[in-house]
């Protein structure tokens, strides 16, 4: 077999394995970011799973990518969010509770369909 | 191939976002999906530059990462302060 194709199929392989990885992330910070009850559980949903999701998307299209430049230019854009994102939410969540929002503090039961709604307790 | 795949299901991804977007019961839950629908449109501009070969569109997406930050951020201190002015005096010291 062309050592050269192995290469090329190893490589789109390992570009679309790094990029499902990432998807995985994205679900579960989306899906977070829309059922959980209150601001902060919904920021730690989100900026955890969505830097780590973003990062592992670029990173994926970067060992895919046709040229070395672009493949550079990708990584960059990976390190930036990476470092982005974290500082982002250390600054939402400081500001949100500097401006007195409360967190929801108690149990809570997520509303299921099906089931009564059940209001958090405070 | 893989980045037509990957452009798509962060469509998928930016439109469960902006339901938060738009029905967020806090303004800072909107300041929240407001970087994360960024973030996405930036994966999504590196996906459509990876699919297409289009290098430039990288310079666009770093540029778009960076503005994103900066403007959240700036949200961001508007809403902890109400202001985007310096203080006029600090804790301590006496008012000139």
């Amino acid at each position: 077999m062309n050592p050269d194709l192995l290469i090329e199929a190893v490589r789109q392989g390992a570009s679309g394995v790094l990029i499902a990885a990432g998807f995985v992330f994205f679900a579960g910070g989306v899906i977070g970011f829309l059922r959980f009850p209150d601001f902060y559980t919904r920021l730690h949903a989100l900026t955890t799973s969505d830097g780590i999701g973003a990062v592992l998307v670029l990173v994926g299209l970067a060992v895919g990518a046709a040229s070395s430049a672009a493949a550079l230019k990708l990584l960059l854009l990976a390190a930036l969010i990476g470092a982005l994102t974290p500082t982002l939410a250390h600054i939402a969540a400081n500001a949100a509770h500097a401006a007195g929002l409360a967190p929801l503090v108690g149990s809570y039961t997520a509303p299921r369909p099906g089931l009564p709604r059940q209001e958090p307790r405070a | 191939m893989i980045a037509m795949f990957t452009a798509a299901g962060l469509l998928l991804a930016l439109a469960l976002t902006l339901v938060r977007l738009f029905g967020g019961p806090t303004l800072y839950d909107r300041v929240l999906a407001v970087n994360a629908v960024a973030t996405k449109v930036v994966l999504i501009v590196a996906a459509i530059a990876a699919a297409t070969g289009q290098a430039e569109l990288l310079d666009v997406a770093l540029a778009l990462a960076l503005a994103s930050f900066v403007v959240n951020t700036a949200v961001l201190k508007f809403f902890r302060a109400r202001t985007f002015q310096a203080p006029l005096a600090r804790v301590g010291e006496e008012l000139t």
